[in-house]
């Protein structure tokens, strides 16, 4: 009976002789694959559409203009390419330049690059080693794009794109692609990059993968995969949209880069775009490119308004989810274990203005927590003084949390305990929510917090 | 049916040769089955091909050693050459006069060893070996070493396959006495193939946590 379910279930997935068969064969034609085949004509098509493009710093198409070349126009930083390359295999990134004699340029591990291994990494590409036929090829110099900073944390050097795919001028499904170490640089996924599925709604990262597996952190890093909002997101679907109807390709995987600078810019059109991006959206592609066949779409505007509406999650509404942390607003209810396993429930005040939660003496002495595990000098409104710290742990929202708190003579104020920032990494504040409490409101917030 | 293959017998066309034109449809089949329905891509279909009939020419023991020993040397040897930095082609006739090397040596300890079925194996069947380096060098540098070892454990799993039936003796009498039906029947089992959109059977695995969240449509 499962099985059966699991049967009816995989149909919804797109396989690669669906993909094959049904959408790559009968929807792009052979003059325009070779277009996207081929990065300098796909540039050369989209430029002309005035569509964002990387510059050009010179291209090499045979050894005689490796011979002639003048090394003295390439600036500090660029990329070196192969036109017809496969799968970002030949790229060379320089990220600068010695200034004492020979004056190298710099690889990305910080190894020197002189004008002879240039020659060589060109020859070897003029040969087709790199090429996706083994034919003869022409290598080019790029300019690089300069890295988002909100991409920064998240990437190990190289440049993260954002691939989507677009079947009939609707985006039907997203994925941020994340460089890595095994990587070494490159956003394709089957060479070790990450794999971040967006929500076409709102463009917030939802899944991720690794190595076709689920992944919720930075490999090697406590960094949150999910919940990351994608800038200009809108714009970023349109421009996609723009690129696909120049491109003439009906079923298409469009890459767009973010450059610090200069903005969103298409780096790479691809004709035979990867399934896995399903793996990363937990979400398959035959259901949605059905929905998608046969609609008139008249304008880049409406196709990314239709994908939005129709593939969008329900991302709004669970922000929770989607960040992995709480909600809270300025006044919160809380619990706070004490020894003979009771829970005594409190007002807590939420303070991201202080570092550390402080408690009052009273309550400290209520529970039995009073015995400082240390003490700690301050520097507060009253000047230099030393305060206790005590361990103990507190519900919030459901959530336990570890503290080490001060204690403080708080009789003169409102809160017994005021929870600080170092306390409220799993949740988000919301000032505007909770200031005032009717005791009407407060049952309500300690009825959803689970308190009685 | 046999008719044709029987005259071409009789007048001098040795039996071996007939059976293994008539075997490639077949072979060529299964691979074609491997990679739409089950998922084993291998190295497109010349390669499982090739090396099916490598096999069948050295017999799969000494078949299987050659095919390792040329793929360890390859590798080591684009190891070595990778640091004297050179130009593709002349890289890789380096390489294949390594692997040719080897080769010489296995023969040199099969003479020694007087090892009959080595030394008599078909020396073209270890030629188009050797000259399959090439091919596993160039995947090793377009996908990166560990693609390049699924790649090659899936090409020598398919063709071990493709060696088993191709070596089956009912098979082998199949083919000769009917000829056609064997080529009409693969034919319509390609073009079945070449029609199939289904989820390769990989692939049911490798999507496995997609396809458990789909939320079939509710019956009304």
């Amino acid at each position: 009976m499962n099985m059966l379910a699991f049967l009816k279930k995989s149909k919804y997935v797109l396989g690669l002789n669906a993909r094959n068969l049904n959408y790559l064969r009968p929807s792009n034609s052979l003059r325009a694959i070779r277009i996207a085949d081929n990065k300098l004509l796909t540039k050369k098509i989209l430029r002309k559409a005035s569509l964002p493009v990387l510059q050009n710093y010179g291209l090499i198409r045979q050894i005689k203009e490796l011979k002639e070349f003048d090394w003295s126009t390439l600036p500090s930083t660029f990329t070196l390419k192969p036109n017809c390359g496969l799968g970002g295999q030949g790229i060379l990134v320089v990220y600068g330049r010695k200034k004492k004699f020979p004056y190298p340029w710099i690889k990305a591990d910080g190894r020197p690059v002189n004008i002879k291994d240039l020659e060589n990494h060109i020859l070897n590409i003029l040969e087709g080693t790199f090429s996706l036929t083994s034919l003869p090829d022409i290598a080019f110099f790029e300019e690089r794009i300069k890295l988002l900073k909100l991409f920064k944390p998240y990437v190990y050097r190289g440049i993260p794109d954002i691939r989507i795919i677009i079947y009939n001028s609707v985006p039907v499904m997203a994925q941020l692609r994340l460089p890595t170490k095994e990587s070494s640089g490159r956003a394709n996924l089957h060479q070790g990059g990450i794999g971040v599925g967006i929500d076409l709604g709102t463009g917030i990262t939802t899944t991720a993968i690794h190595r076709g597996r689920l992944i919720e952190y930075v490999p090697g890093a406590r960094l949150l995969l999910k919940g990351l909002q994608i800038p200009e997101w809108k714009e970023i679907l349109k421009l996609a949209i723009q690129a696909q109807i120049v491109s003439r390709l009906n079923f298409l995987g469009v890459d767009i880069a973010i450059d610090r600078e200069k903005g969103l810019i298409i780096s790479e059109l691809n004709a035979r775009p990867g399934l896995s991006i399903q793996i990363a959206n937990l979400s398959p592609l035959a259901d949605r490119l059905l929905r998608v066949k046969g609609l008139k779409i008249k304008n880049p505007l409406k196709g990314a308004k239709i994908s939005q509406d129709l593939f969008g999650g329900e991302v709004e509404e669970t922000l929770e989810e989607v960040s992995g942390k709480k909600v809270i607003g300025i006044n919160e209810p809380i619990e706070i274990p004490d020894r003979q396993s009771g829970k005594y429930p409190t007002m807590a005040k939420i303070d991201t203005g202080a570092y550390r939660t402080t408690i009052s003496t009273n309550l400290a002495r209520q529970l039995g927590l009073n015995e400082a595990m240390r003490y700690k000098k301050v520097r507060g409104a009253l000047g230099l003084e030393e305060r206790p710290i005590i361990e103990f742990s507190f519900i919030l929202d459901k959530k336990l949390v570890s503290t080490e708190a001060f204690i403080a003579d708080r009789s003169q104020l409102k809160y017994d305990i005021i929870v600080g920032r170092k306390d409220l990494k799993q949740f988000l504040v919301d000032p505007s929510k909770n200031i005032f409490m009717s005791q009407r409101v407060l049952e309500k917030v300690k009825e959803k917090r689970g308190i009685k | 049916m046999s008719v044709i293959t029987q005259y071409m017998v009789n007048q001098g066309v040795p039996q071996e040769t007939v059976i293994l034109i008539l075997m490639l449809p077949i072979v060529a089949t299964i691979i074609a089955f491997g990679r739409q329905v089950i998922g084993i891509r291998g190295f497109g279909i010349y390669t499982p091909l090739i090396i099916t009939f490598a096999f069948l020419a050295t017999g799969l023991k000494y078949g299987l050693a050659i095919f390792i020993v040329i793929l360890l040397v390859g590798t080591l040897m684009r190891f070595l050459v990778r640091y004297i930095r050179l130009l593709y082609l002349p890289r890789m006739a380096i390489v294949l006069t390594a692997v040719a090397l080897a080769i010489l040596a296995i023969f040199l300890e099969g003479a020694y060893s007087g090892r009959k079925g080595l030394i008599a194996s078909s020396i073209f069947a270890v030629l188009i070996m050797i000259t399959l380096v090439e091919k596993f060098v160039v995947v090793q540098i377009e996908r990166g070493a560990r693609e390049a070892i699924i790649l090659t454990i899936e090409t020598l799993f398919l063709s071990i396959i493709c060696y088993w039936v191709a070596a089956s003796v009912w098979l082998r009498n199949l083919v000769f006495i009917y000829p056609f039906w064997i080529i009409f029947g693969a034919v319509i089992i390609n073009i079945l193939l070449g029609k199939w959109t289904g989820l390769r059977l990989f692939e049911y695995w490798r999507f496995r946590e997609v396809i458990k969240r789909v939320d079939l449509p509710e019956k009304k």
